[in-house]
This record gives C-alpha cells, sequence and structure tokens, in this order.
C-alpha cells in the first residue's frame, strides 16, 4: 500500500461519516438552486460530486440488499419495520437522484445554448499554439489558417481542445460533450444550408459587422441573494483596474441585485443564491 | 445585440426616416425607382439597421451621407403622451417592439429626458401588468385593451408574471387535493 | 431541449426545498436510526421527540406513525402579531416583517442590526411577550418571524397534518391574509426596482419567503432586465463621467499628498 492509497483510504473515511453526508448534501442542494438561478456554467464541483455519486452508489446496494432480505419470511418477522425503512431510504435516494439529474441537465442545457462560447473559452487555454492560433483567429480574418478555404466547412470554426488540460468551469465529460454536440451542429448545418454559402461565410464564430455569433451568458442578469458574511458591498463591474463598490448587503439581508455585482462574493461562500 | 435573437432582428428590421444628403447615383430602387438616382434631400424611411451604417459610414467619411430622425413611434407627442399617462397609449401600434426600438435609437441619438420618459413608463405599466397577471380571471373590462397594446417586451413580461402565478396555483392547489 | 425548466427554481422545486427543513415529531413507533443521503436520522423511541426532515416527518405523518409538533411561529397568535405589523405598522409599510435571525453559520461573525432595527425588534418583542402574557401562554423568547419557507411549511402542514395544529382554520385564514397583505407590497415595489438595473445597485427584499420570491422572480427580473436596457445609455454617460470625476479626482490627491510632504 502506497502513501497515495492511504491518504485516499482517509478521505474515503470521513466522506463516509454520517455527518459529512448531512453537509454535502447541503452542499450540493445549494450548489442546484445556485446553478438553476444564473445564466453561467458554474464550476464543475468534481471532489463534491465524486463523493456524492460514491454515496448513492453504496445507497443503492444497500436498498437491495435490504429488499432482498425482505423476501426471506424469516428475516421479516425479525424485522416488522422492514418495509418502512426501505420506503424511506427509496424516498431519500430519489430526491437526492432529483437532484443530481436537475443539476446536469441544467448544466447541459446552458452548454448547447452557448456551446461555442464555452469551446471557445476553453482551447484559447490550450497547451499547443497552433489550436490556441485558431481559437484566436475569430477576432481576426477567418480563413487565415486555412490552407483550402473553397473546401471551408461549419466544422473547421468549432475549436480544437483535443489538448487541453483544464477544462474548467465544465467537466471532463461535459467538455467533450460540449465539443461533439458543435461538431454534430456544424456539420449539420453545412449539409443544410451553409455549404450553399460562400465558403467565407460558412464560419460559426464570425464577428463581422459588429455582431459576434459567439454569444456568451449574460452577466448582467439579476439574481437573488442571502447575504452570509457580515458585510458585502456590491462590485461595480467595470473593465477598468481597481474595483467600485455600490450599496452593501448586511448578513440575512435578501437583495435584487446583478449576478456580476455579486459573483465574486458567490465564489467565496459569502452570499446564497436563491 | 444578440446575433441569432430574433427580437433584435426584428427590432434592426424597423424603420426610421432618412435624409439623403447627397445625390446618390443609382440607388433609386430604395425609393421605387429602379435604376433612378436619389438626389440630395430626399427623405425615405430606411430599415434602422441600413440607416445606422449608412449614417456611421457617412461619419468615417468627409461628408455625410444619410442623416436619421427619430421615428414617428418616439416622437415629441408620443412623449407627452406617455408623460400624460402611460397606461393609455397603445405601444403596439407605434411599434410592435417599442422598447427595444427605443433602446437602439438611444444608442444612437443623446437624449437623457427620453430615458427618465420611457423608465417612468415602463415601471408604470409594469405595475399594471403584474396586476393583471395575477387576476386568475384572465383579462376583463378595461384590461382587454391595455393588454392588446402591450409591446413585445411588456407580453414577455405578462407571460412571465403570469405563467409563475399559474404554476403557484397549481402547486396550491395540488396541495389541497392530495 | 436538453431542460424544460426556466431559470429559477420553481414552485414545485421550491417545495421541495422546504420539505428538507427540520420538524420536530412525537413518534408514535419505534424505528431505528438510518443513515440516509441527506444525513442521519436518530432512532425513534416513543414518547421521546425527534428532529427530522419535513418529508420524513410527512411520511410517517401519512401513516399515522407520528404527530408533528407545529413550529412556534405556526400559531394562530404569533401570526395574528406578524399580520398586525405587516399591515399596520408604519415602518413595514413597504417591506415584509423581519426574518428570523440567520441559525449559527459556523465561525461567521453574529450580524449587527442598525439600532433601528434593534428598536423595531425589541418593541415587536415587547408586545408579543405583552400579548401571550394577556393570553396566559408561554413565554417564549423568540420574537415572532416568519422564515423562509413559510408559505410552503405552513400549506403542507395544514395539508397533511391539520389535526396536529391549533386552531388549523384560523392558521389557514391567517396564512391567506398574510399572502395577500406581503404580495400587494411587492407588486407596489415596481416602483424602486430600477436601482438593480444599474452596476453596484440592488433592492433588498429581506424578509422576503422562498415562494413568494418564486411567484415574482420571473416578473422582477423581467422589470429590472428591461429598465436596465432602457437605461443603458444613460448608464453609460454616468460611467464616463464618474471615470473623469475620478481621474480628477487622483489628481487633487496627488497634489494634497505633496502638499503634505511640503509641510514636513
Amino acid at each position: 500500500m502506497d502513501i497515495d492509497d492511504i491518504l485516499a483510504s482517509v478521505d474515503r473515511g470521513t466522506g463516509a461519516s454520517p455527518e459529512s453526508a448531512a453537509i454535502d448534501h447541503q452542499l450540493l442542494t445549494r450548489f442546484w438552486a445556485a446553478e438553476r438561478a444564473v445564466s453561467e456554467v458554474l464550476p464543475w464541483p468534481a471532489p463534491l460530486m465524486e463523493r456524492m455519486m460514491d454515496r448513492v452508489r453504496i445507497q443503492i446496494e444497500t436498498i437491495e440488499d435490504l429488499a432482498s432480505s425482505s423476501t426471506e419470511p424469516t428475516k421479516s418477522t425479525n424485522n416488522p419495520n422492514l418495509n418502512l425503512r426501505l420506503s424511506i431510504l427509496q424516498t431519500d435516494l430519489a430526491r437526492t437522484q432529483y437532484l443530481l439529474r436537475s443539476l446536469l441537465r441544467q448544466r447541459l442545457a446552458k452548454l448547447s445554448k452557448n456551446s461555442m462560447h464555452y469551446l471557445v473559452q476553453l482551447a484559447s487555454r490550450s497547451k499547443n499554439p497552433l489550436a490556441d492560433s485558431q481559437s484566436q483567429s475569430q477576432s481576426q480574418t477567418p480563413s487565415q489558417s486555412q490552407p483550402n478555404s473553397q473546401t471551408l466547412s461549419p466544422e473547421d470554426s468549432v475549436p480544437d481542445i483535443s489538448s487541453v488540460s483544464d477544462f474548467s468551469p465544465l467537466s471532463e465529460q461535459e467538455a467533450s460533450f460540449v465539443h461533439a454536440h458543435q461538431t454534430l451542429l456544424a456539420s449539420h448545418y453545412g449539409g443544410s444550408f451553409m455549404g450553399a454559402f460562400p465558403p467565407q461565410l460558412r464560419r460559426l464564430d464570425d464577428n463581422a459587422g459588429g455582431t459576434s455569433m459567439v454569444q456568451g451568458p449574460e452577466m448582467k442578469e439579476v439574481v437573488f441573494v442571502r447575504c452570509l458574511a457580515k458585510e458585502i458591498p456590491v462590485v461595480i463591474p467595470d473593465g477598468d483596474s481597481e474595483e467600485d463598490y455600490g450599496v452593501v448587503m448586511r448578513m440575512g439581508d435578501v437583495w435584487v441585485v446583478q449576478w456580476e455585482g455579486v459573483r465574486k462574493a458567490w465564489k467565496r461562500g459569502e452570499v446564497e443564491l436563491l | 445585440m444578440s446575433y441569432y435573437d430574433i427580437d433584435s432582428i426584428l427590432t434592426d428590421a424597423q424603420k426610421l426616416p432618412c435624409t439623403f444628403e447627397l445625390e446618390v447615383p443609382g440607388l433609386g430602387i430604395l425609393e421605387g425607382n429602379a435604376g433612378e438616382d436619389i438626389k440630395a434631400g430626399t427623405r425615405i424611411d430606411l430599415p434602422l439597421w441600413l440607416g445606422e451604417m449608412l449614417s456611421i459610414a457617412a461619419r468615417i467619411g468627409t461628408s455625410r451621407l444619410v442623416t436619421l430622425d427619430m421615428p414617428e413611434a418616439l416622437s415629441e407627442r408620443v412623449m407627452n403622451a406617455l408623460k400624460a399617462d402611460p397606461r393609455t397609449v397603445d405601444l403596439r401600434a407605434l411599434a410592435p417592439h417599442f422598447y427595444h426600438l427605443s433602446e437602439r435609437i438611444l444608442e444612437i441619438f443623446e437624449e437623457e429626458e427620453m430615458v427618465d420618459v420611457l423608465t417612468d413608463t415602463f415601471k408604470r405599466r409594469a405595475a399594471e401588468i403584474a396586476d393583471h397577471a395575477h387576476n386568475s380571471r384572465g383579462a376583463v373590462g378595461d384590461g382587454v385593451e391595455f393588454l392588446r397594446g402591450l409591446d413585445e417586451a411588456e407580453r414577455q413580461l405578462f407571460r412571465a408574471a403570469h405563467d409563475r402565478a399559474k404554476e403557484m396555483r397549481i402547486w396550491a392547489g395540488e396541495a389541497k387535493r392530495k | 431541449m436538453a431542460f424544460p425548466l426556466p431559470r429559477g427554481i420553481t414552485p414545485s422545486e421550491i417545495a421541495f426545498l422546504a420539505e428538507m427543513e427540520t420538524v420536530t415529531i412525537v413518534p408514535r413507533q419505534r424505528l431505528e436510526g438510518l443513515e440516509l443521503l441527506g444525513g442521519p436520522v436518530e432512532p425513534l423511541v416513543p414518547p421521546r421527540r425527534a428532529s427530522l426532515p419535513l418529508w420524513l416527518a410527512l411520511l410517517l405523518k401519512r401513516q399515522r406513525r407520528a404527530n408533528i409538533i407545529p413550529p412556534s411561529w405556526l400559531h394562530p397568535d404569533p401570526l395574528g402579531l406578524i399580520l398586525e405589523v405587516e399591515s399596520q405598522h408604519q415602518d413595514y409599510k413597504n417591506s415584509f416583517s423581519p426574518p428570523p435571525p440567520l441559525p449559527a453559520l459556523g465561525k461567521k461573525p453574529i450580524p449587527e442590526h442598525n439600532t433601528h432595527q434593534m428598536e423595531i425588534d425589541t418593541m415587536l418583542h415587547r408586545r408579543f411577550y405583552l400579548k401571550i402574557l394577556q393570553l396566559g401562554g408561554d413565554f417564549t423568547k423568540e420574537t415572532p418571524a416568519l422564515p423562509f419557507h413559510w408559505v410552503e411549511v405552513g400549506n403542507m402542514l395544514l395539508d397533511a397534518a391539520s389535526d396536529d395544529l391549533v386552531e388549523p382554520d384560523q392558521i389557514r385564514r391567517l396564512l391567506k391574509d398574510l399572502r395577500e397583505v406581503r404580495m400587494s407590497k411587492m407588486r407596489s415595489g415596481v416602483d424602486v426596482l430600477d436601482a438593480a438595473a444599474t452596476g453596484g445597485g440592488g433592492v433588498a427584499l429581506t424578509g422576503v419567503g422562498a415562494m413568494e420570491l418564486g411567484e415574482e422572480r420571473g416578473f422582477v427580473a423581467g422589470v429590472v432586465d428591461n429598465l436596465r436596457k432602457i437605461g443603458a445609455s444613460k448608464e453609460q454617460a454616468r460611467r464616463e463621467q464618474l471615470a473623469d470625476q475620478r481621474v480628477n479626482g487622483e489628481y487633487s490627491a496627488t497634489q494634497d499628498e505633496e502638499e503634505d510632504y511640503m509641510e514636513f
């Protein structure tokens, strides 16, 4: 047994304690409500999700064991509460599964809505300088890096994320989903109508005419927050250097504010999204 | 403006009065006279996107090609009516995307007072919309006419408020039926 | 479509959240402790009271395996008092009655009320105390306040456990009146919503309930987003002005520093 295994077993040990189950469940619930409240995809909470999926798997096994023991007549007379316990465990499992499914589906909905935005964001951190320049080409001449512009197809504007290792805010599976999704969509566009356009009009990341085809989430939309720290000033977002602050929220207050004004405070855990 | 947003696209198609400052050969097609020239001083209603493009392009050059005017929907007369009682004005008849159009126009013209009038208009009409949206019996009496005069943004607001109120009633109703 | 629901949790999802609130029950039968995904559940031993999530309490109640002890606010007297404050108190004409204090949050600091709020709390507290004494009831240390999930918890308990409540019909009436008074406040608040439409701005809704928020969130968000777009050009002008002021301000600040330095 090497040190990694020992550490892993310690991690599992704490993860499996009943108190941390309650805390994780609450974290998941809050994260779900937050994900449902804002327009952008929030950073994937990988350790939390791994712990939750582990617990769900174990709980399913527990329920299966209990259910099979209930069919044995000797045991069920020993415990008259077996059916009650089963129904409680199953209800609890179904409630947790609802949270997980709703969370994942909400994220997929945002990803498919703003797929190009997230792909461009991922590709911009690519270690491969070639892929990097390609992802930036949207702001320059589109067909610059394409050797044969006559065969240019919409798929060529899907950013290459094959060499990306940091998928934040997405999970690795979400990143591969959004890439596959956009590639399919681009090839469908190409086959159904874009193929008939002149080559220079076949891109999906053009920004000619001052309007970019790559649409990101609206960060100025309002959210409802509860202030969990003593005082939280709302940030006045501006491209400029220093941060300006607007109104100040106090602990326990509920406010309607623009998301970008409290985004950092949310990441610090100082506000809760309602 | 958002690339795939149908409301932005429709807003940009709304007409704006434009006056040509220069004679333009061969552009008579805009007036319905294909092949003819457009004379300086000609006034034509052009879609917002085209009018804006021509006026901006002119700014870069030495002389103006086109000057833009306020559309009728945002005229002095309409502003006065909105100041008097915003709830009685049929915005939809003025422009189906009344507020979106105003937002675009305000990007072009600096009109601080218009911002104030429109802000007040929107707030007062929104309060009225909320009342109608929460009325489970649907629109009645004067309400019908008011709701018919909502612009697209207001209709979406009405729908959002109405749907949530309805969901709430369904939830509460179900809770009683169980 | 990967997901059919609108952004922001819906009324049925809000009720789902409310079912995670903790309530106290008196079990009518034994049940060994359980390890749930939502956390551990203590063993049930009648007649010892136990704290459970609401969904589990309701499950047991429907099977007549437990009685639910109504939360302290879900009685006619505190509800009547809150209704009085909401509808007649001068200070709460345009805002909600104060929410209960946040539960202790680990090492987070204790909320610091402003003195005005403190006075109101004390006054409410005293009136409640007197009223309870007049009625010959027990004195509770807590000022009555509606919890965040008051609509849902009230509704669900009236529905499934009305026989555990004191004067359920009276409670039902009071909850309905409270909802009406508070909803009309929410709607008349449209006038101040433009404060949330500018960067760094916001509108306080402290005291609002989860379901009230759920019902109005689409409307409020729609109003603010539209007001932001209508005011965008003016906001831009305001920012440019602020930026100019800052440049000038910094300039005079450096001048001041130099003067200080000169005095040395």
